[in-house]
C-alpha cells in the first residue's frame, strides 16, 4: 500500500487532534482567543493591583489635605507627579482612592457571585435532577424572583438594613442567583440521565454523593461562565448603590462613591467621575471578555458568536 | 443534445488543514425525463455536486468545470440573479430532511405559492389551484384544507410529498432529489419512490437522484453513475451496472447487498475493507487502491476513462477484464 | 393555545400575590410605622393614636388583607411625606417613566435588530465586529456613568440637548439613550445568533433552491424565525428598563416612579416605596404574560398547545 493514501478517515485531517485536557488545552484556547487573552490579562493586573495595594498606593487613601484640594491629574497643566491622578474635593490621592476600590469591588463581586452561585447552583441542581413538583416549586421561586425590580429592591432593603460594604454583598449575593438556577437546571438535565450517573445510582450511592460527585463537576464549566458574568454583574449593581448613597458608605474609596462625590464637580472637572468610571468600565469589560471567552472555549461547537 | 452537461466540476472548500477537494473533476451527462442515480457513501461529493449544480454552496466553496451546460445554458456564466431565476422554475430541488425542510412559520399554501408567483405570472387563485392540484397529485387528501395548515401538523412522509409538490410547482426540467427517502421509515420510503418515479415519467421531468442505497437504484434508475472520492468511477445503464460492473468499487458495493435466493442463509455480509482516503490536499492515481483487492504498481497513475459497453464507462485499468460478462474475474482474495 | 395562556395567567397572578406578599413584608420590616409617620417630635400618646387611626395595632394578617383590598381597588395608602394618596403620587409620575421606558425600548429595537440582522449577514466583516463591539461595551457601562458623561459631552459641552427635565421632548433624548444602551446587547446577540442559526437552516436553504430573492429569503423566511425569542426578550427588557429608571431618573432629574422611589427611599416614606416596587414588579408580570402570548401567536408551533 503506498503511503501517500494512508489509511485515515477523511476529515480526520482537517482538525488538529484536540489532546490534553484542563491546564494545556486551557492555555492553548487562551492564546487563540484574543478577547479572552485581554480579558485574562486586566483581570490578572486588576487582582494584582488589589493585593498589592498597600505596596502600590503612593499614598494613604484616606489622608485628608485640604490644602491641597482638587489637584487635576497629571496630563493637565496644573497637574503634579506627587498625585498622578489628582485628588478629590478633600484632598485626598485619587490614584490611591482607585487602587484600593479594586479591592471593594473585586471582594463584593467575588462574595456576591459565591454567595449566588451556591443558592442558585442548589436550587437549580435540585429541579433539574428531581423534576416534577420539586421543579414546579423551583420555578415559581425563580419566577417570582424575577419580577422583583433588583435595584430598587436592593436599594430599599439597603436602607432599611443600613447601607455597609456587608450589607451591599449580602444583598446582591440573596439578589443575583436567577442565572445559575436557570443555568444549573438546564445542566443537570441534560447530565441526569448519563450513563455514570444512572450507574452511580444503581450502585445505591446516597444523593449527597451523586449530586456533588457526579452532577455538580459535569456542569462546573457552565457554572464557571456564570458566576465570571454575575461577579461583573454585582460590581456594576454595588456601584450604582453606592452612586445613589444606598451602598458603601464614606469614606471608602468605591468606584460608585467616588462618582457620586465627583458628581457635582463634574461639569468644570470632568476627570473626577471619568477616572473611577472608566476603572469600572475596564474591570467590567475585562471580566465579561473572560466570561464570554469562556463560553466560546467550553461550548463544545467552539466559538458561539 | 443532453439535458445537463457536466465536464470537470471541481468544489474545493478550504479548510484547516488545507483544501478539501469535495468534489474532483467529474463528468456526467443527464438526458431529457431520465431518472439518473447518482450513488456512493456520504462524504464521496455526491451532495456536493448537487449544491454545485443548483448554485447554492456556501460562498467560500470554489467551484469550477470545463462546462456545466444546462438546456445550452453554461450555467458558471450566469449572475447570481440570473441563477436564481432558474433556480425553482427550471431545475427544483427535494432534500433529505423533510422535518427541517419546510418554515415552520408559513402555511404549506403559502410555501407551495412562493415559487410559481416569483417565476411566472400568475395570479394568487391560479398559483392556489396548481398547488392543490400537485397536493392531490402526490396523494394528500383533503387538498385545499392541507393548504391552511403548517408544517408540524404534518408527518415526515406527507412534508416529503409537499416537498415533491412544491419541486414541480413550476414545471421544471429537472428535479435533483438529495437522498429523498433516507429519513423516512421504510414503508413509506417505498411509497415515494414509486411516487416520485411516477411523476417524472408522466411530468417527463429529468431527475437526478442522490442515494447510497443500490437496492433504491435497482428500482428507480434508468442509468447511474457511481461516486468514490470525489470522483465518478463508473457510469452506466442500471442493467449493465447490476449485471456486469466496471469497477471493483462497484462490484464491492453490489456484494454489500445480500440478493434473495443468491446469498445463501447466515452468511455474513459483505463490507468493503479499509477506509475512504482524506480528500485534503492532493490525491494520486487511483484513489480506490488501498481497498482494492485487485490493485498492482500501475494502479498509482490516474486510471483511464475506459468504454466498456454501449454508454458503460468506467475509470479503472482493468475497466475491459471486469465487465466482460464471459469472464467475470473473481478476486482471489478478499483481505 | 387557550389552555396555555389560561396557565399562564393564573401563574401570573400568583406571581403577583405572592410579590406584593413580599412588599407588604417590606413595610412591617422598616421599624414601627407609627413612630415613622409621627415623626420624631411626636409623644408617646400621639404615636398610640396614629397606631390606633392607622389601624396599625390590628393582627399583621388583618392588616395584610386590609391593604391588598386597598391594592386592588388602586389604593396604595397614604404617604408619610406628602401626606397625600399614594396613587395620586404614582399617577403623576407614571406617564414620565412609561415615555420613558418606550423610548428606550423604541432605540434599543431600532439599533439592536438592524444590526444584528447585519452583522449576521455580514459575518466577520466590520458591520460585525462593530456589532459586537457595541454589545460588549454596552454590557460593561455602568449606565449612571454613562447618563453622566451623555450630559457632559451633549448638554454642556455641545449644549445640543437639555440635562435634565421633563417638561420637553428634549429632555427625554438622553436618557432613553442611556436607558436603551443597557438593553440593546442582550438584544441584539440574541437577533445575530437567531439569524445565523436561522440562516444556517434547512429551510432557508428550501427557500433558496425555490430561487426566491435575496430579500425574500432574508425577511421571510429568516428573519420571522429568528426574531420571535427576540420579541419575548423585548418585553423582558421593557420591564426591566422601568425598574432600572430608578438610577436614569435620578441622573437626569426626571419627574418619574423611579426618582419618586428614590426620593421615598431616602424619606423614608415605605407606603411610596411599596407602591412603587409592586408597581414596576405587575409591569413585568404583564409584559412576561405578553410575551409569552405573543410568542405563542407568532410560533405556529406554540399555538396548537
Amino acid at each position: 500500500m503506498n503511503d501517500s493514501l494512508a489509511t485515515t478517515p477523511a476529515g480526520a485531517a482537517t482538525r488538529p487532534a484536540i489532546g490534553g485536557g484542563g491546564w494545556p488545552r486551557f492555555r492553548r484556547a487562551l492564546l487563540a482567543h484574543r478577547g479572552l487573552a485581554l480579558g485574562a490579562v486586566i483581570v490578572t493586573l486588576l487582582v494584582l493591583a488589589a493585593v498589592l495595594a498597600p505596596w502600590l498606593a503612593p499614598h494613604d487613601p484616606y489622608l485628608q489635605n485640604t490644602a491641597n484640594r482638587m489637584v487635576p491629574p497629571v496630563w493637565h497643566e496644573a497637574g503634579n507627579w506627587e498625585h498622578p491622578l489628582g485628588t478629590d474635593r478633600l484632598g485626598r490621592d485619587y490614584l490611591s482612592r482607585l487602587i484600593y476600590g479594586t479591592r471593594i469591588s473585586l471582594f463584593i463581586g467575588l462574595v456576591a457571585a459565591l454567595i449566588s452561585g451556591v443558592i442558585g447552583s442548589t436550587l437549580g441542581v435540585l429541579a433539574g435532577y428531581f423534576g416534577g413538583r420539586v421543579d414546579a416549586v423551583i420555578s415559581y421561586l425563580l419566577t417570582t424572583r424575577l419580577a422583583m425590580p433588583v435595584v430598587l429592591v436592593a436599594l430599599a432593603m439597603a436602607s432599611l438594613i443600613g447601607g455597609s460594604l456587608i450589607t451591599v454583598t449580602l444583598l446582591l449575593g440573596l439578589l443575583l442567583w436567577d442565572r445559575f438556577a436557570v443555568v444549573a437546571r438546564s445542566a443537570t438535565l441534560q447530565v441526569r440521565d448519563a450513563e455514570y450517573v444512572q450507574a452511580a445510582r444503581a450502585l445505591g450511592c446516597p444523593l449527597h454523593h451523586i449530586l456533588l460527585r457526579e452532577v455538580l463537576p459535569n456542569i462546573a464549566a457552565a457554572l464557571i461562565v456564570v458566576a465570571t458574568l454575575e461577579v461583573a454583574n454585582a460590581i456594576l449593581l454595588e456601584a450604582t448603590l453606592s452612586f445613589l448613597g444606598m451602598g458603601v458608605q464614606p469614606p471608602l474609596p468605591s468606584w460608585g462613591l467616588m462618582i457620586a462625590e465627583g458628581k457635582s464637580y463634574m461639569f468644570f472637572q470632568p476627570w473626577v467621575i471619568a477616572i473611577p468610571g472608566s476603572a469600572l468600565f475596564m474591570l467590567v469589560l475585562a471580566i465579561n471578555l473572560l466570561g464570554d471567552g469562556l463560553r466560546d472555549i467550553s461550548a463544545p461547537g467552539g466559538r458561539n458568536e | 443534445m443532453p439535458l445537463l452537461t457536466v465536464e470537470e466540476l471541481h468544489v474545493d472548500l478550504p479548510v484547516d488543514a488545507g483544501t478539501l477537494h469535495a468534489v474532483r473533476g467529474i463528468d456526467f451527462h443527464v438526458e431529457r425525463g431520465e431518472m439518473l442515480c447518482l450513488v456512493g457513501e456520504s462524504g464521496c461529493g455526491k451532495s456536493m455536486t448537487s449544491m454545485a449544480l443548483m448554485g447554492l454552496l456556501p460562498r467560500r466553496a470554489r467551484v469550477s468545470a470545463a462546462s456545466l451546460r444546462f438546456d445550452g445554458i453554461e450555467l458558471l456564466d450566469l449572475t447570481e440573479r440570473a441563477r436564481s431565476d432558474l433556480r425553482g422554475a427550471r431545475m427544483a430541488m427535494i432534500f433529505q430532511e423533510p422535518m427541517t425542510a419546510l418554515n415552520p412559520a408559513y402555511t404549506l399554501g403559502n410555501q407551495l405559492c412562493e415559487a410559481l408567483l416569483r417565476h411566472r405570472r400568475v395570479s394568487r387563485r391560479e398559483a392556489r389551484e396548481r398547488a392543490i392540484y400537485l397536493l392531490e397529485r402526490v396523494g394528500i387528501s383533503a387538498a385545499a384544507e392541507r393548504m391552511a395548515q403548517y408544517p408540524h401538523q404534518l408527518s415526515g412522509g406527507l412534508r416529503q410529498r409537499v416537498m415533491i409538490a412544491m419541486a414541480l410547482m413550476c414545471e421544471p426540467d429537472l428535479i435533483i432529489a438529495d437522498e429523498p427517502t433516507t429519513a423516512l421509515d421504510v414503508t413509506i420510503q417505498a411509497q415515494i419512490l414509486r411516487l416520485l418515479r411516477d411523476l417524472q415519467r408522466e411530468f417527463g421531468t429529468a431527475v437526478i437522484f442522490i442515494t447510497h442505497d443500490l437496492g433504491v437504484v435497482a428500482r428507480i434508475a434508468d442509468r447511474v453513475a457511481v461516486m468514490y472520492a470525489g470522483e465518478v468511477i463508473e457510469t452506466a445503464s442500471a442493467e449493465a451496472l447490476f449485471a456486469a460492473p466496471g469497477h471493483p468499487y462497484t462490484q464491492g458495493l453490489l456484494n454489500c447487498i445480500p440478493a434473495p435466493g443468491k446469498t445463501p442463509p447466515g452468511s455474513r455480509l459483505q463490507a468493503i475493507p479499509g477506509v475512504v482516503p482524506s480528500l485534503v490536499g492532493e490525491l494520486e492515481g487511483c484513489a480506490f487502491r488501498n481497498r482494492c483487492p485487485l490493485a498492482e504498481a500501475i494502479c498509482e497513475t490516474p486510471p483511464p476513462a475506459t468504454h466498456v459497453g454501449a454508454g458503460h464507462v468506467a475509470r479503472c485499468h482493468f475497466a475491459a477484464r471486469l465487465a466482460d460478462p464471459a469472464r467475470p474475474p473473481q478476486p482471489e482474495v478478499m483481505p | 393555545m387557550w389552555p396555555f395562556i389560561f396557565k399562564r395567567t393564573l401563574v401570573a397572578l400568583c406571581v403577583a400575590l405572592t410579590i406584593s406578599v413580599l412588599s407588604f413584608g417590606l413595610l412591617q420590616l422598616s421599624g414601627d410605622l407609627a413612630a415613622a409617620i409621627g415623626g420624631p417630635e411626636a409623644t408617646a400618646e400621639q404615636v398610640e393614636r396614629i397606631r390606633i387611626e392607622y389601624g396599625l395595632d390590628r393582627p399583621v394578617v388583618e392588616q395584610f388583607v386590609t391593604w391588598l383590598w386597598g391594592v386592588m381597588q388602586l389604593d396604595f395608602g397614604r404617604s408619610y411625606y406628602y401626606q397625600s394618596s399614594v396613587m395620586d403620587l404614582v399617577v403623576e409620575r407614571l406617564p414620565v417613566t412609561m415615555t420613558l421606558g418606550l423610548l428606550s425600548l423604541a432605540i434599543a429595537i431600532g439599533v439592536s435588530i438592524p444590526l444584528g440582522v447585519a452583522a449576521a449577514l455580514m459575518r466577520g466583516s466590520w458591520v460585525d465586529r462593530l456589532a459586537m463591539a457595541i454589545a460588549v461595551t454596552g454590557q460593561a457601562m455602568p449606565n449612571f456613568w454613562f447618563g453622566l458623561t451623555l450630559i457632559i459631552l451633549f448638554a454642556v459641552n455641545l449644549q445640543w440637548l437639555p440635562a435634565a427635565g421633563s417638561e420637553s421632548w428634549q429632555g427625554f433624548v438622553l436618557p432613553a439613550i442611556a436607558l436603551g444602551y443597557y438593553a440593546t446587547p442582550a438584544m441584539m446577540r440574541l437577533t445575530r445568533s437567531g439569524m445565523l442559526e436561522v440562516l444556517a437552516s434547512d429551510y432557508v436553504r428550501t427557500a433558496r433552491a425555490k430561487g426566491l430573492r435575496t430579500g425574500s429569503v432574508v425577511f421571510k423566511h429568516a428573519l420571522r424565525n429568528a426574531v420571535i425569542p427576540v420579541v419575548a426578550l423585548a418585553a423582558v427588557e421593557l420591564g426591566f428598563m422601568l425598574g432600572g429608571s430608578v438610577v436614569i431618573e435620578t441622573v437626569f432629574s426626571l419627574r418619574g416612579l423611579g426618582q419618586l422611589a428614590w426620593q421615598s427611599i431616602s424619606r423614608n416614606d415605605y407606603p411610596v416605596v411599596q407602591a412603587v416596587v409592586l408597581i414596576i414588579a405587575l409591569f413585568y408580570i404583564v409584559l412576561t404574560l405578553l410575551a409569552d402570548i405573543l410568542n405563542a401567536v407568532l410560533d405556529p408551533r406554540l399555538r396548537a398547545r
